[in-house]
């Protein structure tokens, strides 16, 4: 926080600069031994954290161990979003691969054997390493299979094979349904009859807006940037 | 809470263990002497001297010296708020850093020597020796515990052998401060041959700036103590240590730092200077040229490293001898102690409070390393110049003429407590203190730009 200091030459105390060196070894040792005697609180949030009083005035946050959470909207590793069932929601349209600026994405689609009419994909393959972290795909996806809401950041590797994620290790996460979802609508021989059930009663229905509520980040909102910048532009000079 | 609790708990078990250092070292001398006198014939001095080489000047300097690198990055993290190096873990537990110290060690063991070409090859390998060297034997003529005799060490020593005084103490030349100056002048070849044999031109700088410091805060180091030697009548350090068991103001034991304050702070100051640590690291300046030693690499390095920790070790263990009362516990008479508990527990129980008082004098030393950014060349020598040596030479005059006065080192005494109550009283007064609050953080908004 800046602040004003007056600059005035130093006055005879200051000039004797002894006590001034006693003084500041008293202000040290009183952080010294409050960070020796008192506990730290080690809350991840750093900005929530008990200082001062009986506490350690001490902010590190110890990384591996202690690690601060990311904002709500913040794009993480993509997952493919499962169905109850454990299959992906993935219809293997292309989409997601035909909006990537980075073409980090490879789709082969199959259909499964016993469905005339689903799609999926066989294989599902996402190069981290070109990704550029954009959210197109995302955006793009008109089944809400692919999320980048892990929030975690891709894991760091020795190989760059390690960092080409095929659809095995994309398909994770908290499943989904939505009451629109074709295979909920007319059913689907690759789910069980109790099963289907179960995912009817758990849609959701389709949002009709297009906010997501997993990309609202408390405090910051596109919409609200671009009203102001539209009152600041009808203002009159 | 815990670690509140933890930590008492800790502290208490340090202080313990210092006694039990202490008694155990008595232990070591006591028995070592009593071999060669009973197997040798040799005088009892003897055996304890040497066995006082291995406890005190290997075990307690180099592993307090060794134990500083890492205490230096723990203080120092306490200091500022942060954690410090504890990513090296020994069962899951990082044990206060103290792994890092095998870690370092290994390190500078394993490291390739890359020496430079054209060095002058016999003054660059001999240059880390020639640092280390003085500030090691400095420790030799320590105090660290008092005489007690050898037969309460040794229950089969009896007549003379048994009430031959032994203490912990290597060495107690006639000399005594004058063997400290002498040794320690001689650490200055260390560092400007260091930096002339490397042909490197910032390491020449460094060296040369080292042997300008060095010399010149050596004046001041010796004018300081002259006051101290004035009021104790001696030079040697176990007399001098002795005297400060006296009282001399109703039941104030005479310390040092009662009768010299002024000459504390000198003292401290260019023995601070002597060690070239910050803020009086200009041979080293990390940040504009690397020092002397920026061509060595692997254990030289470690040894000129080490030598400058190891110096923090004697400059405390000489401050604690002159001007803290070396081995009396302050907290409680030596008199009564020495009649209360058996003297080789009197001789183990002093020895501890040597080495509690090192402790905080080193820990004080970090603290000012930390607190203080570099000076400037200039505002070294005048400190030097201007500040310490006329205040040494001032300070003689002063105690010379109290102790002409009055002998008995009363009127020294009040004239100490003055000046310690007056340095108290004008650190106290209020100076220029920021105190940032809503109303500054508003001034600071309104100012243009912001």
């Amino acid at each position: 926080m800046p602040y004003p200091i007056e600059n005035r030459p130093a006055d005879l105390r200051e000039r004797m600069y002894f006590p001034e060196i006693i003084r500041g070894i008293g202000v040290l040792t009183k952080h010294f031994l409050r960070n020796l005697f008192l506990t730290r609180d080690k809350n991840p949030d750093v900005l929530e954290r008990r200082r001062g009083e009986l506490w350690s005035d001490n902010a590190t946050l110890q990384y591996p161990e202690e690690r601060a959470p990311y904002p709500p909207g913040y794009r993480g590793l993509h997952r493919l979003v499962p169905r109850e069932d454990g299959k992906p929601r993935c219809v293997a349209c292309y989409m997601c691969a035909t909006a990537c600026p980075a073409q980090c994405i490879y789709i082969e689609a199959g259909e499964y054997p016993d469905d005339p009419i689903e799609k999926y994909p066989v294989k599902f393959v996402i190069d981290e390493l070109r990704c550029i972290v954009c959210g197109f795909c995302v955006e793009a996806c008109p089944k809400d299979a692919i999320r980048m809401d892990s929030g975690e950041h891709t894991p760091p590797s020795y190989e760059r094979g390690a960092q080409i994620w095929d659809e095995k290790r994309l398909l994770r996460g908290p499943p989904i349904s939505y009451q629109y979802d074709p295979w909920l609508r007319r059913g689907s021989p690759s789910i069980p009859a109790d099963k289907l059930e179960e995912m009817r009663a758990r849609a959701k229905p389709f949002p009709t807006v297009a906010t997501d509520e997993y990309a609202q980040t408390p405090g910051f909102s596109v919409r609200a940037l671009a009203q102001e910048a539209k009152e600041r532009a009808a203002r009159p000079k | 809470m815990n670690r509140l609790i933890g930590m008492v708990v800790l502290i208490g078990a340090v202080v313990a263990g210092l006694v039990g250092l202490s008694a155990a070292f008595y232990l070591a001398a006591g028995g070592l002497a009593w071999v060669f006198a009973e197997y040798l014939g040799a005088p009892p001095s003897f055996g304890a001297a040497i066995a006082n080489v291995v406890t005190l000047m290997l075990v307690v300097m180099m592993i307090s010296g060794s134990l500083l690198t890492v205490a230096e990055r723990k203080w120092s993290a306490m200091m500022q708020n942060r954690i410090g190096a504890n990513r090296i873990k020994v069962l899951g537990s990082a044990l206060g850093g103290i792994p890092f110290l095998a870690a370092d060690a290994l390190k500078m063991l394993t490291k390739e020597s890359a020496p430079p070409r054209g060095r002058t090859r016999v003054l660059y390998e001999m240059a880390p020796a020639l640092a280390f060297a003085p500030v090691f034997a400095l420790f030799a003529i320590i105090p660290l515990g008092p005489p007690i005799p050898l037969g309460a060490i040794v229950d089969s020593a009896a007549g003379a052998l048994g009430s031959a005084g032994v203490a912990l103490q290597v060495a107690s030349p006639d000399a005594g401060l004058l063997y400290i100056f002498a040794i320690s002048s001689l650490a200055v070849y260390g560092t400007s041959l260091a930096g002339w044999a490397s042909n490197n031109k910032l390491a020449l700088l460094g060296g040369v700036r080292a042997s300008s410091q060095m010399i010149s805060y050596e004046v001041s180091l010796g004018l300081s103590l002259v006051g101290t030697m004035l009021a104790y009548r001696t030079l040697r350090l176990e007399e001098m240590v002795t005297a400060q068991g006296l009282a001399v103001l109703g039941p104030v034991p005479a310390l040092g730092i009662l009768l010299q304050p002024v000459g504390f702070l000198i003292f401290f100051a260019s023995a601070f200077a002597e060690t070239k640590r910050a803020p009086f690291d200009l041979p080293e300046g990390e940040s504009e040229i690397v020092g002397y030693f920026v061509e060595y690499s692997g254990m030289k390095f470690g040894l000129m490293f080490l030598a400058e920790f190891v110096e923090i070790v004697v400059l405390s263990a000489i401050i604690t001898a002159v001007f803290l009362g070396g081995w009396h516990p302050i907290v409680v008479s030596t008199e009564w102690l020495r009649q209360t508990v058996t003297p080789l527990w009197f001789g183990a129980i002093c020895g501890g409070a040597f080495l509690a008082k090192m402790i905080v004098l080193m820990w004080l030393q970090l603290t000012i390393r930390w607190l203080l950014p570099r000076f400037r060349f200039d505002q070294i020598q005048k400190l030097c110049w201007k500040i310490l040596l006329p205040a040494a030479i001032a300070n003689i005059f002063i105690t010379a003429g109290a102790l002409l006065l009055d002998p008995s080192m009363q009127l020294l005494a009040w004239i100490g407590v003055a000046t310690i109550v007056i340095i108290g009283a004008i650190t106290a007064a209020v100076g220029r203190a920021p105190a940032p609050g809503e109303h500054d953080h508003a001034a600071a908004h309104a100012v243009a730009g912001h």
